[in-house]
């Protein structure tokens, strides 16, 4: 490594080009420059995606969650900015509560929602039919990560049956009723029509969406 | 090696924040791009792109200008903290000049400091560079929090912990209030651009 310790030409008239540039005599920062993030309506959604991908805390999905309702307001007469929303609210919800046991695929289709809702909202002018298109492949996307989810969760209890034997041998939880296979295979259902009763939902929206463009 | 372009005269610095997830890495940038970015004319940009791996940084170029004849560009970049992003670390380090380690003066972090530094050494020896060689400082930074009664590591331990095999300059900071900020970046550069020059002599 160099011996910065001595003085030349160059070191001073770097140091001295350094002062000048950081010169920190203003009293508090300037606030950023305007630019297309900061205006965008969705630029705090993606600081906390982009946290989100980083590292999930519970402060970062709250903060996804308030910000979707806060745009759900804002974006009340865009139906298709409604069904991405809408798209975007379900994975922060899935992923609040499944945490470490998100599906991997989650914030691949997390991102790539949010990045055509982004592209849409940042072009006003996007015709009709584009904006159906690419609602209707994000969709896609969320809709076969949905199956994969059910898919992996169906298999959970039938991949483990030893542990099922197990758990009945041992004393009942503290909590009360031990979980009997009867009431996994009831609760696996119960989130089955959750899911199918969601994606109606959101493909009731999405056809609005179609017919209002 | 910096990227230098003799027919040109451009001299293109690339200096990396390292150190702990959640230490303020990308905080300092922030700092910089809030304060200064009228003066250097610049935009932060958070790169990020997925398919079979994934990158994640922030990075914020800016020229200083014509120093004996040679344009200087700076380009700053942070790395994730987190241990599962390392192929990232490893790539933003690629072709590295200088480096920033922010360690996280919070005393709970005290191992995390240690092992971020231990990582960073592995990585560096990816590219067959090591922290005896490169130029580099240190920022011990959230100072600010003993104010708040958060227990602080001292700089004397922290010095002992992650400098007392390297003596390198050493800057107690808060990257939230900006203090040593400016100093920190000013001394990497320095050292960074006296080490390049010393290269091409």
């Amino acid at each position: 490594m160099a011996d910065s310790s001595k003085p030349d030409p160059l070191s001073t008239a770097l140091d001295n080009r350094l002062d000048e540039l950081f010169r920190e005599d203003d009293p508090a920062p300037a606030a950023p420059a305007a630019g297309k993030a900061k205006t965008s309506p969705l630029s705090e959604l993606k600081k906390i995606v982009l946290s989100i991908d980083w590292e999930i805390t519970p402060e970062a999905l709250d903060s996804f969650s308030d910000q979707v309702r806060l745009l759900k307001e804002h974006y009340q007469g865009d139906k298709v900015i409604l069904v991405f929303l809408q798209v975007l609210g379900s994975l922060g919800q899935y992923i609040k509560s499944s945490r470490s046991k998100v599906h991997p695929s989650t914030f691949t289709v997390l991102n790539s929602v949010f990045a055509r809702l982004d592209e849409i909202v940042s072009t006003p002018k996007m015709a009709p039919a584009v904006r159906r298109k690419l609602l209707q492949a994000e969709m896609d996307a969320y809709q076969e990560l949905r199956a994969k989810i059910s898919q992996r969760r169906a298999a959970e209890p039938a991949a483990k049956p030893a542990a099922a034997i197990d758990t009945a041998a041992r004393p009942p939880a503290p909590a009360g009723r031990p979980v009997t296979p009867e009431m996994l295979a009831g609760a696996v259902a119960e989130l089955k029509e959750f899911i199918r009763a969601e994606l109606d939902a959101l493909r009731q929206l999405a056809k609005s969406a179609a017919r209002r463009d | 090696m910096a990227f230098i372009n003799l027919k040109s005269k451009i001299i293109q610095v690339k200096i990396v924040y390292y150190g702990p997830g959640r230490g303020g890495k990308t905080t300092n940038l922030e700092y910089i791009y809030r304060k200064f970015h009228q003066r250097i004319n610049s935009e932060m940009v958070t790169v990020k792109t997925h398919g079979d791996r994934t990158l994640f940084f922030d990075f914020l170029p800016f020229d200083i200008g014509v120093i004996n004849g040679y344009q200087i560009k700076i380009q700053l970049y942070t790395v994730p903290g987190q241990v599962k992003y390392n192929a990232t670390r490893r790539l933003v380090l690629r072709g590295v000049d200088g480096i920033v380690f922010v360690a996280d003066a919070m005393a709970v972090r005290r191992e995390k400091n240690l092992q971020a530094l231990k990582n960073l050494q592995e990585n560096l020896a990816s590219y067959k560079k090591n922290l005896h060689t490169i130029p580099w400082v240190i920022q011990y930074n959230k100072m600010d929090l003993a104010d708040q009664g958060i227990p602080i590591l001292d700089v004397e331990l922290l010095e002992r912990d992650i400098n007392r095999e390297f003596k390198r300059p050493a800057f107690p900071a808060s990257a939230v209030k900006g203090t040593n900020v400016v100093a920190t970046l000013k001394k990497i550069i320095s050292m960074t651009v006296a080490s390049i020059r010393k290269e091409l002599l």
